[in-house]
């Protein structure tokens, strides 16, 4: 897990500190500023993790008067994630069933919500009318829980591919909704108005000035709506569905087999890492290779998860406390 | 604008502020307008789809909704539950503050930064219902399993907002307090509590955010009472009504904490920012 964890991107904590090399004041002998490298605590972390686990289990197991076999083992929970790479499970399904499964409803569900979305934050980007008609709605649904969606449609829609997607569209929508009407707001209106003065036809318009400038928050609401959506999409499987990758963690959930929650939820967290590192990074630096900085998109996406200081501004905009 | 000319004759001109005038109060009238629609339309197609597209039963209408919230207030069920998840998110919101904010403190030091490197990046990236599946499983039906669900999913976007306070403080007005002798005391009670107070309310903010919902979340699997137990015992016995008034009741209420309390907590507490803000 650390293994994938190290290729990650700078968590953001350690990014003032670990950068720069100190040279040494003093003489200090090889073993002693191995032992003070950030790279030594770094890979100390994993074992500190997993005497940590041991202790505590032991500590649990002497304290409390159940049954033992409840609590997992790192080794159970490394034996359990190698079956079920190598395809080996007790499970109805395997981990690539489960996971194409839930991709699919993930991709279905990310791709009416990007639509829609993009639609929907088109018109309050260029309408204030039409921004006032759908801002509360749209702050509500920002805010709301993916559990009430996993509660709410797997009652309505019970085992199958209804729920899901659904539950995909209706978080990750918000996201996209918002990301685009604040793109359509930066567009440089300057570039427009001189492209109208020069007759410039409205779809080379579009093309060339409207969209490079949408690009990088398009591109912030794809992540946005891919991440909260897999959120909940994997709470609406754990109720209410009949597959996926959701609805197995339950299924280990409701055997007691912790082993296999800890390395299904493994799985997730190694799943979000690939999506973020090997997809999405590569196509960002893709999409914006024409920008001197690559950094931006990123700026614009910690804007976009201040969605408090969002709603200050809404509120200032509009006058009126939105709850 | 030939409209304002001729409304105002008396003046005999229009100047730039009453046009300016109209066009704010046009648009007013324009987004009142279209808000109010929002509200009919979408409230509209909420009351006529149940009934019509799915059934009652499946989709209740907000009038049903309303009804159902006014039975569970007369029947005395909304405050307990309402306190005891209250109490949990508190207790769990503080702990992971604290929590927090010693790793935010500690990892100034580029060994702890790389120690604590890959706890921050998992605890910022793994979803909250892992840890409450785990916690559910290990302690089962205790009152601190939801407590340290919370605190797991919470801890590392304190720690990493205190970190970055921490890494923008002056140095240059810490240095000047130094050589001016000023006292210890006085130096982080005037620069650098003042200065991380931002950070701190952000990541606060944050954490209660996501912290009322892993709370309801794990209620939802192990408490005996709260929010999310009601919603299990709604969603085991059918009763859709009661799940979304539920989910609605809470929902409006947490907004209510984050928005009006945290935020006149926060405007107190930096009223002396007030003048520099509006400049």
């Amino acid at each position: 897990m650390t293994a994938v964890a190290t290729t990650s991107p700078e968590s953001g904590s350690s990014g003032s500190s670990s950068g720069t090399a100190i040279p040494p004041r003093r003489p200090e002998n090889a073993v002693m500023r191995f032992l003070k490298s950030p790279t030594f605590a770094r890979a100390l972390f994993l074992p500190a993790v997993l005497v940590f686990w041991l202790i505590s289990n032991k500590l649990i197991q002497d304290s409390w008067d159940f049954d033992s076999s409840v609590l997992a083992t790192p080794r159970e929970v490394w034996d359990f994630m190698l079956a079920e790479i190598a395809g080996d499970t007790v499970a109805p399904d395997n981990l690539y069933g489960t996971f194409g499964t839930s991709l699919r409803r993930l991709g279905i569900g990310f791709a009416i919500s990007m639509v829609l979305g993009t639609a929907i934050g088109l018109g309050m980007g260029l309408s204030r009318a039409v921004n006032a008609f759908f801002h509360d709605w749209v702050m509500a649904l920002l805010a709301m829980p993916a559990l009430a969606w996993a509660l709410f449609l797997s009652l309505i829609f019970g085992f199958d591919d209804k729920a899901p997607v659904l539950a995909v569209i209706l978080a990750g929508i918000p996201f996209v909704i918002v990301n685009v009407r604040e793109g359509v707001r930066s567009t440089p209106s300057e570039l427009f108005d001189m492209s109208n003065a020069f007759g410039v036809p409205s779809n080379k318009r579009t093309r060339h000035v409207l969209l490079p400038s949408l690009y990088p928050f398009l591109f912030a609401a794809a992540r946005y709506a891919l991440s909260i959506g897999w959120k909940g999409l994997v709470i609406t499987e754990l109720f209410g569905g009949g597959d996926g990758a959701g609805w197995t963690v339950k299924f280990w959930y409701d055997a007691h087999q912790l082993h296999g929650v800890i390395g299904y939820s493994m799985f997730f967290v190694i799943f979000a890492l690939v999506l973020e590192n090997l997809v999405l990074e590569p196509i960002s630096r893709r999409v914006f290779k024409w920008r001197p900085s690559l950094d931006s998109p990123e700026i614009v996406e910690e804007a976009m998860d201040d969605l408090h200081d969002l709603n200050d501004e809404l509120n200032a905009k509009s006058g009126a406390g939105t709850i | 604008m030939t409209a304002i000319s001729q409304e105002a004759p008396v003046e005999g001109r229009t100047t730039q502020e009453d046009i300016e005038e109209a066009a704010r109060k046009k648009e007013r009238i324009v987004r009142w307008t279209a808000r109010i629609a929002g509200y009919i339309i979408f409230m509209g197609i909420w009351e006529w789809a149940s009934g019509a597209v799915l059934e009652e039963n499946l989709l209740p209408g907000p009038i049903r909704v309303f009804e159902t919230g006014v039975d569970l207030f007369e029947r005395g069920k909304v405050f307990p539950a309402f306190g005891s998840s209250l109490w949990r998110i508190s207790l769990g919101v503080f702990l992971s503050f604290m929590i927090g904010s010693v790793i935010g403190i500690i990892t100034q030091n580029r060994w702890f930064a790389g120690f604590f490197r890959d706890a921050i990046t998992i605890g910022l990236t793994s979803p909250g219902i892992i840890w409450v599946l785990i916690t559910a499983l290990v302690f089962g039906n205790v009152w601190f399993s939801p407590i340290i669900a919370i605190i797991l999913t919470t801890f590392a976007l304190v720690s990493v907002n205190v970190a970055e306070g921490i890494g923008s403080l002056p140095k240059d007005t810490i240095d000047m307090a130094r050589a001016f002798k000023v006292s210890l005391v006085d130096r982080n009670r005037h620069i650098v509590i003042p200065h991380l107070a931002p950070y701190l309310f952000t990541g606060l903010r944050f954490s209660f955010s996501i912290g009322w919902k892993v709370a309801v979340l794990t209620e939802v699997f192990t408490a005996g009472s709260g929010i999310g137990f009601e919603l299990r015992i709604a969603q085991v016995l059918f009763r859709q009504d009661e799940v979304l008034t539920w989910i609605l009741l809470f929902f409006v209420f947490a907004l209510f904490l984050e928005k009006v309390v945290l935020q006149a907590v926060e405007d107190k507490f930096f009223r002396w920012r007030k003048e520099i803000a509006s400049t």
